[in-house]
């Protein structure tokens, strides 16, 4: 699996990771879309990632490019 | 601004190829890529598309010819050598298509590259009637293409970057020698346009290279994912991590950077 940028992050985001492949394969996939088997681990690895993400400075960029993203993803939604 | 466009198909059924996007790092093209991140990701409950955001932390260079062009410690002051890159994913597998967009978040005023790829299921033409005389093979039954659009564009020499104001439109009916371009130096002898036009260029070229890359690197998970299924892609991408990284992982790199010497693949 790819590495977390979080060295401290990276067995949860394993943890995570698997979990989500497994759905997305076996349940989203196949149509069903309204399982939510992964979110607490999500959860678990966004708590340790977010962390990190303020502690280096990454954060602010990160919400400065989603805005700049904005835009972009109204014209992404907007296909029928 | 600067367009690339490429269209390639995959030998394999969308589900397949959507799954492989997800997985693609790392392998054995993506040693440049040193980790990656969910930022968010959710199902929205009326489309029932599933989004997702990426954060990944790439190994890049500024390029020599574009370090050139800018003002003594600017781009070379942040050597680090890497950069992120911003990916928003959206997948709707009813109706067969996904489509995504990256973007680098950092030096967007020298040169912004935003690609977008759109992936589309096509079934085969004349599938169903080989279905009757033929032995089912599902591998045959569909294929999926992706369209990848890659934008360039540059606002060096705006304002933004060199904290100059910014270019008045309305006064401004000097074409190509604008006021704002610097003014020191060998900068004289080249226009705000020219530069921002030989940057694009430079990002051009090196998008060639990358987008064929990531398609032999998508090509080598789904040949995984095909002859092992996940567990194969899983001890793939472990066998290919610890070949960039060692055992140990990329983070020792990342984090040692300033007290150890990197070494440099390319």
């Amino acid at each position: 699996m790819s590495a977390s940028i979080a060295p401290e992050c990276n067995d949860i985001k394993d943890k995570y990771d698997t979990c989500f492949l497994k759905w997305y394969s076996e349940k989203y996939l196949r149509g069903n879309t309204t399982s939510n088997d992964c979110d607490e681990l999500f959860s678990k690895y966004k708590t340790c990632l977010n962390r990190v993400l303020k502690e280096k400075g990454i954060d602010s960029m990160l919400e400065d490019a989603r805005k700049g993203n904005h835009e972009n993803d109204t014209e992404h939604l907007r296909r029928s | 601004m600067k367009f690339f466009e490429n269209v390639f198909t995959y030998d394999y059924s969308f589900p397949a190829v959507s799954l492989a996007y997800f997985l693609r790092y790392p392998n054995p093209y993506s040693r440049h890529v040193l980790t990656t991140d969910v930022i968010d990701r959710y199902v929205d409950p009326k489309t029932k598309r599933l989004h997702t955001i990426r954060l990944h932390l790439k190994k890049s260079k500024v390029p020599a010819g574009i370090l050139k062009l800018l003002p003594k410690g600017m781009g070379g002051s942040d050597n680090s050598g890497q950069s992120y890159i911003l990916e928003t994913t959206v997948v709707d597998p009813k109706e067969g298509w996904m489509e995504s967009e990256s973007r680098n978040m950092e030096w967007t005023g020298i040169l912004s590259v935003v690609e977008k790829q759109v992936y589309q299921r096509q079934p085969i033409e004349g599938a169903l009637e080989s279905l009757e005389g033929l032995a089912l093979d599902e591998k045959r039954g569909e294929q999926t293409t992706v369209k990848t659009t890659v934008t360039f564009r540059s606002r060096f020499g705006q304002g933004k970057l060199l904290g100059r104001k910014k270019v008045d439109p309305i006064g401004d009916h000097n074409g190509e020698a604008e006021e704002d371009a610097p003014k020191r130096g060998f900068f004289s002898s080249l226009s705000t346009a020219g530069i921002q036009r030989t940057i694009e260029l430079i990002g051009v070229k090196r998008t060639r290279d990358a987008v064929l890359k990531s398609k032999q690197g998508m090509n080598v998970v789904l040949e995984r994912l095909r002859s092992g299924g996940i567990v194969g892609v899983l001890e793939g991408m472990r066998q290919d991590r610890e070949a960039a990284f060692g055992p140990e992982g990329p983070w020792k790199r990342v984090w040692a950077r300033g007290h150890a010497h990197l070494e440099d693949d390319d």
